[in-house]
């Protein structure tokens, strides 16, 4: 006969099973990769391993577009999805691979930089994992929501202290899976190092005139709707900025700093001879400050909290009941893009970047991201 | 009232039903909390979010589970004895140098792993004897390995609620040293007097009846203190040289625990281990219930309530809710006061200096070990101690953490001058 004890103990034991179940169905169809739709201007589509082979097979390795114009002329690299919780890079750089041409010059578009990220959220923040626009046709496409770093599965423990490798700087242990915090990268690093490599290895390789890494910051952080520049990079950025304010875009100018290491700004600066930036729009889903965590909040950016804190004095960008919905946050980073490419080509003709086709901050604030997405292909297609 | 503040009262009085009118386990009535916060705020049961939660815990429950295993091993080993049995030979008849010298044995595990947990299961449960027998009664020799816990994780060079405040605003690890070593080594001293005052006296080695102690090292050698050191040489290397010997803390303590079964005595390793874990299991079960608690709060926006009002208050009165809601929300996880509350309150005190600052932060966030119901620090230490009821050992420790509370808020007060005189 069984025991009391053992059969309360079974039975905890079949919830317990029952909850990983479900669980694990969850994990696992988050680590299902969006499918995103090239448009005309996508001359090719290769995978970051092709620059650095040690990436090949892993988790780590992520498709690289490249949109490349009829006339020679400067190129930039886009960084998005560097932290897949920052859904404005990632949505920016999906419209440039589906939206934008290119008629001189060469754009290459990583849109999920830390492709690991993508693959599961980050524990205690209660994200969604995912979020969708309507597109004009009455379809949906839906994207994914990741965390800030690499996903543990893929790159586990982590140190009680993570050693930046070329600085021997000192950073708490989850920074470890930073992939903004493992530039210049190694190649025979963590994953998250490696994928830092890969990408060194690209800018190299190609040549790569100008790197935008495209982020977001919580409202209550003061590096916010910023851009942030390698000193070499100072006077291109300058100009960017300055065309955005004629805009009507706002944008502060943010050196980047000499001894906080293992940034993309600071890192690919120093050790290639791109012109490294970073743009920061403000993201009220990753704040600390935010109410009710949901697909609502991503999208349309409004928070209760968050106005109470900017009642307070406590933010640093304005914040009202309207919030600052994704397409405007999106609209931004591409609005930064075209101006930075419009700037390459007043520093030197040489080196120009002619784009057209990205949606204008204007008419994708008033559109939204839905308008200027191709519908997702049909399954089997 | 707003529906994140009926969702945070709903959470408290499912806790308390739990706890208080079912007694269930405080895991599991953390548990029927997020449950229960889960089908109000309309997300069901919120399984995936559950079990997400808990995830964020995996790491600590590993280092507490290989740490109560290498404890279980050294002390079946009889190195706690021989060990107590020297030190009282050599030291016990001069307490006042005893004391201050204990006090940092005990802060050095948590100095160079930045755990709390693993000074007071490791070096703790080393220097606990010797308290007891220098006339320190149980409750108190708690207090003092449990506030070394927290003084070591605050200490240099490894201090990672400081880490996480820093990270908060993209600031650096540097230039933290001296502050830190300001705001703890000062405190450690005063404290070990403070908590022998009055109980601490001069012992007679002759009487304290050490002699088991001393006849296990006269029959083993100093080889029986060989896991011990081991552990700490693979501490101390882990830093030195991370890329050889960055084995990380679990595995740092397994190591030590084989060593152990070797090193001393004979034991049953296998039903040490059982006894250990089983020891362990209550508090890794809590950490998981506080894992869906936190997750919870963030998804249903409870947290964004708690960490607004925290905000909130008027600028005068801004230390007074530091004091308050960082030790207070520790007890969740003095990591997670860091993260949660640190950089906010950081970014609130912009004008002062940011290392110093950061530093008191992080000092009042390592606070949350000493808050029901998690209390790492206090319930290891009691459990070292022998004390059935770690609430008496909390008690003893209220005095110390109002001074603490009040050093920092001194050290975020003066931060200017302080800097000054670094």
């Amino acid at each position: 006969m069984i025991e009391r004890h053992h059969a309360s103990a079974a039975a905890v034991c079949a919830v317990a099973l029952a909850a990983a179940a479900v669980a694990a169905a969850s994990f696992s169809a988050h680590r299902a990769p969006d499918v995103l739709v090239p448009g005309a201007g996508v001359t090719e589509v290769r995978m970051l391993s092709d620059w650095f082979p040690g990436l090949d097979g892993t988790p780590g390795d992520t498709e690289v577009y490249v949109l490349r114009g009829a006339e020679p002329g400067g190129s930039m690299l886009v960084l998005g999805g560097t932290h897949p919780n920052e859904p404005a890079g990632y949505v920016a750089a999906a419209l440039l691979v589906e939206d934008a041409r290119v008629a001189r010059g060469a754009l290459y578009v990583v849109p999920r930089a830390n492709a690991s990220g993508f693959t599961h959220n980050d524990p205690q923040e209660g994200a969604p994992t995912g979020f969708s626009f309507p597109l004009p046709d009455g379809s949906t496409r839906t994207f994914t929501y990741g965390s800030r770093a690499t996903n543990p599965v893929h790159q586990w423990p982590d140190p009680e202290v993570y050693i930046h490798a070329s600085s021997g700087q000192s950073l708490s242990g989850n920074e470890t899976r930073n992939l903004n915090r493992a530039y210049p990268g190694r190649e025979d690093g963590t994953l998250t190092e490696r994928v830092a490599y890969g990408i060194t290895r690209l800018i190299v390789g190609e040549g790569i005139d100008v790197t935008v890494d495209l982020h977001e910051a919580s409202p209550e952080y003061p590096v916010v709707d910023a851009m942030v520049a390698h000193e070499r990079a100072m006077p291109l950025a300058s100009n960017t900025v300055l065309g955005l304010e004629l805009q009507g875009i706002g944008m502060s100018l943010e050196p980047s700093p000499k001894n906080l290491r293992g940034l993309s700004h600071r890192e690919l600066g120093d050790a290639t001879d791109t012109l490294a930036v970073l743009f920061e729009s403000c993201n009220p889903s990753q704040g600390r400050l935010r109410g009710r965590t949901d697909e609502a909040l991503v999208v349309e950016g409004k928070d209760p909290y968050y106005l109470r804190a900017a009642a307070l004095g406590r933010l640093y960008v304005p914040f009202d009941e309207g919030g600052v919905p994704l397409a405007e946050r999106v609209g931004r980073h591409l609005a930064s893009i075209a101006e930075l490419a419009f700037s390459m080509g007043m520093e030197s003709e040489d080196e120009g970047l002619e784009l057209s086709g990205v949606p204008g901050y204007d008419e994708i604030s008033e559109l939204g991201v839905g308008a200027f997405l191709s519908p997702a292909p049909e399954a089997g297609s | 009232m707003s529906h994140e503040s009926l969702l945070f009262l709903l959470m408290l009085g499912a806790f308390a039903a739990g706890s208080f009118a079912l007694r269930l386990p405080v895991s599991l009535s953390m548990m029927l909390a997020s449950v229960a916060a889960m089908l109000a705020s309309g997300n069901g049961l919120g399984v995936r979010h559950l079990v997400e939660g808990t995830f964020g815990y995996v790491d600590t429950m590993l280092v507490i589970a290989t740490a109560m295993v290498f404890m279980r091993a050294v002390q079946e080993s009889g190195a706690l004895d021989a060990i107590t049995g020297i030190v009282i030979r050599r030291f016990g008849r001069r307490p006042a140098a005893l004391l201050p010298m204990l006090m940092l044995v005990a802060m050095f595990p948590g100095m160079i792993t930045g755990s709390s947990s693993a000074s007071v299961l490791t070096a703790g449960a080393v220097v606990a004897p010797a308290l007891m027998l220098l006339g320190l009664p149980r409750e108190t020799a708690g207090a003092f390995i449990a506030i070394a816990g927290i003084l070591g994780m605050v200490a240099p060079p490894v201090n990672i609620p400081a880490m996480i405040i820093g990270g908060g605003i993209d600031m650096p690890f540097v230039g933290f040293g001296a502050p830190l070593a300001l705001l703890t080594f000062p405190l450690a001293i005063a404290f070990s007097w403070a908590l022998g005052a009055g109980k601490a006296r001069p012992v007679d080695p002759a009487a304290a009846g050490t002699g088991p102690g001393e006849e296990l090292y006269r029959r083993y050698g100093p080889r029986l203190f060989l896991p011990v050191l081991l552990v700490v040489a693979l501490m101390v290397l882990g830093k030195a040289a991370p890329s050889a010997f960055g084995l990380g803390l679990p595995v740092t303590f397994l190591i030590g625990a084989a060593a152990a079964c070797l090193a001393g005595r004979r034991f049953n390793a296998l039903a040490a281990a059982k006894a250990a874990i089983g020891d362990a299991l209550p508090v890794l079960g809590i950490l998981a219930g506080v894992g869906m608690f936190i997750q919870t709060m963030t998804l249903t926006g409870v947290r964004g309530f708690v960490v607004v009002g925290a905000l909130s208050v008027p600028p005068a009165l801004l230390f007074a809710a530091i004091a308050l809601t960082m030790p207070l929300f520790g007890a969740v996880s003095s990591f997670g006061a860091a993260s949660v509350l640190g950089v906010p309150f950081l970014l609130a005190l912009l004008g002062r200096d940011q290392v110093i600052a950061a530093s008191a932060l992080s000092l009042v966030a390592a606070l949350g070990d000493f808050m029901p119901p998690t209390a790492l620090s206090a319930m290891f230490a009691a459990q070292v101690v022998g004390v059935e009821r770690y609430s008496l050992v909390l008690r003893k420790l209220l005095v110390p953490s109002l001074v603490v509370v009040l050093w920092a808020l001194a050290f975020i007060g003066f931060s200017t001058s302080i800097r000054g005189f670094l």
